[in-house]
């Protein structure tokens, strides 16, 4: 519950007038409902009363038929108002959570970040999103609304018709509000996980059945995986039903709560009637305001039933918006020593946790300005862990790194990503224009220089393909689509050129690309930037064609 | 800022005859959750006639039906109504499970025999069609449909209640509740429409997060973090523009359909208040009774409920149209595509034989011109490479021999068995796969290589020299390698393919271009494993335009773009 009350919280901060404004309506919404019904119960009784009375005449029906017409009208209103204000409040406020979960994620390390690309994790985190978006809405704000209007009932119940009624109407809607939410709260949330759970591993296992359909069937584990599948589903369909019994049990229990309350109203109301101590029109006023009252916890209900899913929405956004800062290096931030090599690393190791061999090392390697280096070796020799390493992304198990003549963990962030820059194998661009994706390698705020752009396009092979286009106004969709895989490797190699960094690591660069183009990238990319040194991996004999030397890696343990 | 096109507008119509058709099994369970829930809800008619006598017994001090009893029965009569309300929820929902898992059961049964040229459905539409868009059908089963059928029954008894006592509060009744429907088409273009726009709004703006998050790495890396946070607030803040557009539109019908309601009650509440004191004496049949006047105000807000929950259900109806028309159109397609040969199920592998086909005529997929490969055989311990450049049809040759595509004509067998539907699971069981872009499925990576089967997994990672793949992983043989491959190169996935091989000790490989993309050393180790694999005396089919592949073959067989039929 706590990190709910605590996203009930961001989300309220983000637009307190809005949402208090909201509530105002909607408490308005649900005392106009209620004093609607009560009124006209009371106008028809006391109607009757002073028909049978023979005293018709004397009847004030103007004033609480013009209250009925005016009540029945300004509900409509309010409640339109009400639907307005609160969901544009929590549009916004949910635009600040996704930025704060986006800022989050930003702070995390590296490896955390490579696993939350996968689809899976990525369609959990919308879903996420989207699951908090009743938190206020359906949950918090008629959560208020209904104590609110409730208390105003009991004060209003007290003076028009008995303390009794008062007490009896108030501890109904309390015990019975109580229960349905103490049930809810103690199942709705394990339920809805084992649900959740169920669907998540449905997905999973009908994308391993699809995407390796042939290779099963030719293994003779189609047959298996489809009965697991099988099952699965089955699963699935249980946890839905014990979901969907938890819901349907809180809604009784809210029905039968609405039911008490008029009942007691009656039962207390009436003997007082009928001994003359109020009026039988004032009794009517509480079993009719007892009924309306029933709306509040009416529209706690759906909220109620999402609750489960809010929960564990809630527990896992919070965790990710909650990521502690980066750690920052003590200051003063190095100053850029020219004479140094752009890059010293000095028996530098990393081996992965639960690992049996080291991923790369012990390594020493040196970067000079104007070079490229070319990095060689087979698969598993950690060439991309290594450049993930030079850049700062993961922590090296041991040994030493110097950029331009400081240790690499003096530096900080900004200077540290001005001064190196990683084109990593799986680069990623955004959707937008090419434009869009070029400028996010300069500082915010800066426009694009044209010139610059081009140059940069140039100097990789794919200004003709973008003229041929539209230009740097060629749209992009998301990951970059609408480009070749060749074509989305350069845009990105560009954009890391624009950076006019001192160090340049390219993680296979001209993968995907024929030898005359991948000769004519590296020595643009070179002319480009003839200041800055490459460090550059690469399977393609071809390659070594457009570097100063070579250097390779060997597989830990199998030197 | 990015347009993600709005999904294609369903044709109502279809989508209407494909629901209907999808939903029929599940049709007399709802229709008795249906007339259960409408029966819970007229209940409320007795609860209010109870009301009315004891209420009506101390305005005119002649008590019919004390207070107490009265309380008393209202509440029984409001247990059992939540009683049958809830039974009826649980028919419906019942109902809706079995509807949602059948219909999955299906889609994925056909789905996966479907052979291995078929493209549609992509696998990662499959499974979200398969997971949370069947799953749509739900609410529209266990919500909308009991609804509806309220909708159909309650207000019809309702107004016959009226009648009887004052066919003036029946006539108000009947003019707000035909004029409802009618805005409810209204409301139910306008919703539909707006719902429709909303859903794309909001996929755009997680379409836009997921695209940021998915970068996040290298926008690090380009110092970008601040900036591309920036542009996500603009677009946030632009799409919550034009979605408050739409919902103005949304809750102004909605309002409309609550402003009538709420409108007739009072009508109601006011027509019987002036009857009762005399002012009007029109529209009952001799005068109202304190007692009919007070059933007749409770009973009128019950009129409209019906209305109003079909409403608040409305977009469970447009969620599961949309959805049926999907999974029409899946299941079309998967319809019309191919089958795979046997069942894909375990089966006592053949002993070893000489492999061979003939005459073979395939079609590499719809469209395409048929091909007609040269004819071959492959001894057990012989090495054969098919040759020729990309695109004349190695791959769908190795599908054909693997059972995994019909041929149009030709034969193929293993020794003197011909393969067939009968005989393609036996066979299977003697060949070993390498496709190009081998992937794992999710699973610890021991279960993912051994799918189920026995065998010493240990001795066929030393075979294939893929213990240091292994050992490189976090954990080993039960690292998970996720959807990103998570852990092993394209190389290091074929070599784990390879071991997978020796384990079940295949007597035919084939193998399709085992070296494109790799690096020398890696190419090398590939290849090595394929030869200590024909070492153990297993046969090669090995698809390749390498030189170095083709040369450490036995014989090439060429295939070239003439051998078209």
């Amino acid at each position: 519950m706590r990190p709910l009350l605590h996203i009930a919280r961001r989300l309220l901060k983000a637009e307190p007038v809005a949402f208090l404004r909201g509530l105002a309506l909607g408490i308005t919404v649900l005392a106009m409902g209620a004093a609607l019904l009560g009124l006209s119960g009371w106008f028809v009784t006391a109607a009757a009363a002073a028909g049978i009375a023979g005293i018709g005449i004397g009847f004030d029906f103007f004033r609480p038929s013009a209250g009925v017409r005016f009540l029945a009208l300004g509900r409509s209103g309010a409640r339109y108002g009400e639907r307005m204000l609160t969901h544009d409040a929590t549009l916004r406020a949910l635009a600040a959570l996704r930025l704060g979960l986006y800022a989050g994620i930003t702070r995390l390390p590296f490896e955390a970040q490579t696993r939350l690309r996968g689809a899976e994790a990525l369609n959990r985190l919308t879903s996420d999103v989207d699951a908090l978006d009743g938190l206020l809405l359906r949950l918090v704000l008629p959560a208020v609304s209904a104590v609110a209007v409730q208390a105003g009932a009991f004060v209003a119940l007290w003076v028009l018709v008995a303390p009794a009624v008062a007490w009896g109407v108030l501890l109904s809607f309390g015990l019975g509000g109580g229960v349905a939410l103490v049930f809810t709260l103690r199942h709705a949330r394990a339920r809805s996980e084992a649900t959740e759970a169920a669907l998540q591993s449905l997905r999973a296992q009908a994308l391993d059945l699809a995407q390796s359909r042939a290779d099963l069937a030719v293994a003779g584990a189609l047959a298996r995986q489809e009965a697991g599948l099988a099952n699965t589903i089955r699963a699935e369909a249980r946890a839905r039903d014990g979901l969907e019994t938890t819901e349907r049990q809180g809604s009784a229990a809210i029905a039968l709560t609405t039911g008490l309350a008029a009942t007691v109203a009656l039962a207390l109301g009436g003997p007082l009637a009928a001994a003359g101590t109020i009026s039988p029109a004032r009794a009517a006023i509480g079993v009719f305001t007892a009924l309306a009252l029933g709306e509040t916890l009416a529209l706690l209900r759906r909220g109620l039933a999402e609750l489960g899913r809010m929960q564990a929405a809630g527990a896992r956004v919070t965790a990710l918006s909650d990521t502690p800062p980066r750690p920052k290096p003590a200051a003063p931030a190095p100053r850029p020593d020219r004479a140094a090599p752009l890059l010293q690393v000095t028996a530098l190791r990393h081996h992965r946790a639960g690992a049996a061999r080291d991923t790369f090392g012990p390594l020493d390697l040196s970067l000079s300005r104007g070079e490229m280096v070319l990095l060689t070796g087979p698969s598993g020799a950690g060439k991309s862990t290594l450049l993930a390493t030079l850049a700062g992304l993961i922590a090296p198990t041991a040994g030493e790194i110097r950029l331009l003549g400081a240790p690499l963990a003096a530096w900080p962030e900004a200077d540290l990503r001005a001064h190196l820059t990683l084109v990593p194998q799986r680069s990623a661009l955004i959707a937008g224009s090419v434009a869009e994706n070029l400028a996010l390698a300069l500082p915010a705020g800066t426009v694009l220089p044209e010139a610059e752009a081009w140059a940069a396009l140039e100097a990789v092979a794919l200004a003709d393909v973008l003229r041929a286009r539209e230009g740097l106004a060629t749209r992009l969709g998301p990951g970059g689509a609408g480009l070749s895989g060749g074509q989305a490797r350069r845009l990105v190699l560009a954009r890391a050129a624009l950076r006019r960094a001192d160090v340049l690591l390219l993680d296979e660069p001209t993968e995907g690309l024929d030898p005359a183009t991948a000769a004519a990238m590296l020595s643009g990319l070179r002319a480009f930037a003839p200041e800055s040194g490459f460090l550059v991996v690469s399977h393609r004999n071809a390659d070594a064609g457009a570097a100063t030397r070579s250097v390779s890696l060997t597989v830990p343990g199998h030197a | 800022m990015p347009q993600t096109d709005e999904p294609p507008a369903a044709n109502p119509g279809r989508a209407d005859a494909a629901l209907t058709r999808l939903a029929a099994p599940a049709t007399p369970a709802l229709r008795r959750a249906g007339a259960l829930s409408a029966l819970a809800e007229l209940l409320w008619a007795a609860q209010a006639a109870l009301v009315a006598l004891a209420l009506g017994g101390l305005i005119s001090g002649t008590e019919r039906l004390s207070p107490l009893a009265a309380a008393a029965g209202f509440l029984a009569l409001a247990a059992l109504r939540a009683l049958l309300d809830a039974r009826a929820g649980a028919l419906a929902q019942r109902a809706a499970t079995a509807l949602v898992e059948s219909t999955r059961h299906r889609l994925i049964g056909a789905a996966s025999r479907q052979d291995a040229r078929a493209r549609s459905p992509a696998p990662a539409e499959l499974a979200s069609l398969a997971a949370e868009k069947v799953a749509m059908l739900a609410p529209w089963a266990a919500r909308y449909s009991p609804a509806m059928a309220r909708v159909r029954i309650v207000p019809l008894v309702l107004l016959a209640l009226t009648l009887p006592f004052s066919w003036a509060a029946a006539l108000v009744l009947l003019v707000a509740g035909p004029l409802i429907p009618v805005f409810m088409a209204l409301v139910g273009m306008a919703a539909r429409d707006a719902s429709q726009r909303q859903m794309a709004e909001i996929g755009t703006l997680n379409t836009l997060l997921v695209d940021r998050i998915a970068a996040v790495a290298d926008l690090r890396l380009l110092g970008a973090e601040a900036r591309a946070g920036a542009d996500l607030a603009a677009a946030s803040d632009d799409l919550r523009t034009r979605t408050m557009r739409v919902l103005a539109v949304a809750f102004l019908s909605s309002t409309v359909l609550e402003l009538f309601s709420a409108l007739g009650v009072a009508m109601v509440a006011v027509y019987v208040g002036f009857a009762l004191l005399g002012e009007l004496n029109f529209g009952s049949w001799g005068g109202l009774s304190p007692e009919a006047g007070i059933f007749l105000l409770m009973i009128a807000p019950e009129f409209f409920q019906p209305l109003r929950d079909l409403a608040a259900a409305w977009h469970d109806r447009a969620s599961a149209l949309a959805v049926a028309d999907e999974i029409e159109t899946a299941e079309a397609a998967i319809a019309a595509s191919g089958t795979i040969l046997g069942n894909g199920a375990p089966a006592a592998a053949l002993p070893p034989a000489p492999f061979s086909w003939r005459g073979l005529v395939l079609s590499p997929g719809p469209g395409a011109a048929r091909l007609g490969p040269p004819d071959g055989a492959v001894r057990p311990g012989e090495a054969l490479a098919i040759a020729g450049p990309s695109g004349v049809g190695k791959t769908t040759l190795l599908a054909a021999l693997a059972g995994l595509i019909r041929p149009e004509a030709g034969e193929i067998r293993w020794g003197e068995t011909v393969l067939s539907d009968s005989t393609a699971d036996a066979i299977r069981a003697g060949i070993g796969w390498l496709p190009q872009a081998p992937r794992f499925i999710d699973a610890p990576l021991g279960e993912a290589l051994m799918l189920g089967r026995a065998g010493d997994l240990d001795a066929a990672l030393t075979a294939a020299q893929a213990q240091g793949i292994v050992a490189a992983l976090p954990g080993g043989l039960s690292a998970r390698l996720g959807d990103l491959g998570g852990g092993v190169s394209g190389g290091e996935a074929r070599r784990l393919m390879i071991a997978r091989a020796h384990a079940a000790k295949a007597s035919l490989i084939l193998a399709d271009e085992p070296t494109a993309d790799l690096d020398h050393e890696t190419a090398q180790a590939v290849l090595a494993g394929l030869l200590a694999l024909r070492a153990t005396g297993a046969a090669l089919i090995v698809a390749s335009h390498d030189p170095a592949v083709l040369a450490a073959m036995d014989r090439v067989l060429p295939m070239t773009a003439e051998g078209g039929a």
